[in-house]
């Protein structure tokens, strides 16, 4: 006969601290978990210091405390009740922390338009630039002889000043020109005489344009004088440019230099994946001897090889090559010799699991069956073994490579070299049309390797 | 004259598999060795060509002990003795050709054969085996295309290559069709009886152990419980090697 529990005990437990009850009432598994969801839930709310979220903790608490009264009667009751009510408080706090903003996902979409629009419109073709550029000297501050006016060109494009040739920063002079072609926008550049220290001229904050007539005339703009170059100040009067530019896209569209360098990058890419995966394999196949049950099986000491080894594989599977690839930055510096390292790395581990799997799945009859013809132990490793582990071992490589170039581009991101690394810097310099260029040569040769690497996997297999 | 005498074979997890095992197989017999699955059958065919190591009794072949044999003897003794098995043990993804080549490795120089180069000799002797068992035109397949007959019949072409003097076979018929196991069968009787090769052949039915069988052992539990004609299997013998419950199959 079993002692009556007493229902009032267990639920003053439970109320003191939750679980205590069941515990008492005889199923300390229970008892288990409630501790363990009405604590981890007080402990979340208490880190959010949110008070209504309070509520969740006391139903599930108070709950808690009537099932241990029935548990002490011999009743199991449902504990939907507070899983719902516990689940609901988590969820809360999930939505919280994740700053999930679901408002600003519908009134910022406007944001990322020209980005996406750029996307779709890779910088894959361009046209030539022809350019047109007529210019002025002018002196600043004065000096006792200013330059001279300038004088109009027969047939180039050339500026005059109309007003004056001199003068202080802050003040104004006006210049025109002609020769340009007609009809058409263009800029007013500021430079230094040696050409090395030059700038668009702002005037109220935008750009300075000026628009040329029916016969290429400049009608005369009025220009705000510059302050001085840094290692111009306090030298007394200095000559400054003052050009016109035009520029128009002429003759029929090509392939751009973005394209190009796309290409090169992508194939320095998918060479980084190759060279990985050839070192991955090297190291991988003896691995993956030592690594397969059947093998090593029989005595203690290949035993303890085996599981060391297999421990080795799997904490090396468990780092992100992302991070490996920030190591070996750091080791070797940036560019696509990290990358290397660090999908080699990440490659043995993975294929020396696969390969040891495909070794633990061969059939040992036809082993059987050769060494019964007087085979000797070479012969039977070729005929015998070799047939079966080399198509899974050529279908996880080739697996693996396509993997690899996945991944590369996404090392580069942390300075692994290849395409990664240049969509990256044209992220930041907010270059989204060679980006876009960038993502889709991506796209693209990881659509065609994935198809590739099914196709051959499914001849082999 | 095959002489087995008092072989025991106790596995690593202590499970008696072979108890104190002794009969003589005169050159010339087509042996049928009789019992349930788990009587020991595989374990005796496969201590005869050491496939399997017994842990004490001898094996005489022709006054040689070949449970003495060191590795290059073994070798030797092994390529005269064929084997067969219940799930065939062929080489899959390699082609027919390959698989019955494969049966001459014993012979032909080792380090040739590793680069999978073979005398024209041995592929025409290969041709004739595959010829023999009626698959000469299968030989460019691929051993996972054919048929469990067709398989089983590459695994007899490539015991041949090896010009075999003994032939074990392990339940040649038991993953097969019922209407092919006489076929099967039938090639080794023409081996047993136009060659000479004397045959070891364990089966489970009493009607094809009847038809082919010249000399009959029965296992029970690792333990030799017949030996005799195969005529003398009267339906109580039947029962002692089979346990009382059996009925008896019929096979067509």
């Amino acid at each position: 006969m079993e002692r009556k529990k007493s229902p009032v005990l267990s639920s003053i437990l439970s109320l003191i601290i939750p679980g205590l009850g069941q515990v008492y009432a005889g199923s300390p598994s229970r008892g288990a978990a409630f501790f363990t969801a009405v604590a981890i839930t007080a402990l979340l709310v208490h880190w959010q210091g949110n008070g209504p979220l309070y509520t969740g903790v006391v139903v599930a608490w108070l709950w808690n405390v009537w099932d241990a009264y029935n548990l002490a009667r011999e009743r199991r009751i449902s504990p939907a009740l507070p899983f719902l009510v516990i689940a609901l408080t988590l969820y809360i706090i999930g939505w919280r922390v994740t700053e999930i903003n679901l408002r600003r996902l519908l009134t910022d979409v406007a944001d990322v338009k020209p980005l996406v629009s750029n996307l779709f419109h890779p910088a894959v073709f361009e046209r030539d630039i022809e350019k047109l550029v007529g210019e002025v000297q002018f002196e600043s501050p004065c000096s006792d002889s200013p330059p001279p006016k300038g004088t109009p060109l027969e047939d180039e494009p050339y500026l005059v000043f109309v007003d004056k040739t001199c003068g202080d920063p802050g003040d104004t002079f006006t210049i025109e020109g002609g020769n340009f072609w007609p009809s058409s926008k263009g800029y007013i550049w500021w430079s230094n005489l040696a050409g090395e220290m030059q700038f668009r001229v702002r005037y109220k904050g935008n750009y300075l344009t000026f628009e040329t007539d029916e016969e290429g005339r400049i009608p005369p703009i009025t220009v705000v004088v510059q302050e001085p170059f840094a290692e111009a100040k306090g030298k007394g009067p200095q000559l400054y440019r003052v050009q016109a530019r035009m520029q128009r896209e002429v003759g029929s569209p090509h392939l751009s230099r973005t394209f190009f360098l796309v290409v090169e990058k992508m194939i320095v890419t998918i060479f980084l994946a190759l060279m990985a995966t050839t070192i991955a394999i090297f190291i991988a196949i003896p691995i993956s001897f030592l690594a397969a049950r059947n093998l090593m099986g029989g005595n203690p000491i290949s035993m303890a090889i085996y599981y060391i080894v297999r421990t080795i594989l799997n904490i090396m599977r468990s780092i992100e090559p992302l991070i490996m690839a920030i190591i070996f930055v750091v080791w070797v510096g940036l560019g696509p010799f990290a990358g290397v390292l660090a999908l080699a790395v990440h490659s043995i581990a993975a294929l020396g699991k696969l390969y040891s799997e495909a070794v633990e799945s061969i059939d040992p009859g036809p082993i059987e069956a050769i060494t019964a013809t007087g085979a000797n132990r070479l012969q039977t490793i070729v005929y015998a073994v070799i047939p079966q582990i080399v198509p899974p071992y050529l279908a996880f490589t080739i697996y693996r490579w396509d993997i690899n170039v996945r991944m590369s581009t996404i090392i580069g991101f942390v300075g692994g070299g290849g395409i990664g690394y240049l969509l990256q810097q044209w992220i930041r310099l907010l270059m989204y049309k060679e980006a876009g260029a960038a993502v889709w040569a991506i796209a693209i040769v990881v659509a065609i390797m994935d198809y590739a690497s099914a196709k051959v996997r499914e001849i082999i297999i | 004259m095959l002489r087995i005498e008092h072989l025991t074979k106790i596995y690593a997890d202590g499970t008696l598999a072979l108890d104190d095992v002794s009969f003589e197989v005169p050159d010339g017999e087509f042996l049928v060795v009789l019992g349930l699955s788990g009587a020991g059958k595989s374990t005796l065919l496969r201590c005869i060509n050491r496939l399997i190591e017994p842990t004490a009794g001898r094996i005489i072949w022709d006054g040689t002990d070949i449970t003495a044999a060191s590795g290059e003897e073994l070798r030797q003794i092994r390529r005269h003795i064929g084997m067969i098995f219940q799930e065939f043990n062929l080489v899959e993804r390699t082609s027919v050709l390959t698989n019955v080549l494969t049966g001459r490795l014993g012979y032909v120089n080792p380090w040739l054969s590793i680069f999978h180069h073979f005398p024209k000799g041995e592929v025409d002797r290969a041709l004739r085996n595959l010829d023999r068992v009626g698959i000469a035109d299968l030989a460019h397949k691929r051993a996972d295309e054919l048929s469990g007959g067709q398989r089983q019949r590459v695994g007899i072409a490539r015991a041949l290559m090896q010009e075999p003097r003994l032939m074990l076979a392990d339940e040649p018929v038991a993953s097969l069709d019922p209407v092919l196991a006489h076929s099967i069968l039938r090639y080794l009787e023409q081996l047993n009886q136009e060659d000479g090769i004397t045959v070891i052949c364990s089966l489970h039915f009493l009607d094809l152990v009847r038809r082919y069988a010249s000399h009959v052992v029965g296992l029970k539990n690792g333990r030799v419980v017949f030996q005799g004609l195969p005529e003398e299997i009267t339906d109580q013998r039947f029962k002692e090697i089979y346990g009382e419950e059996a009925e008896r199959v019929t096979v067509t």
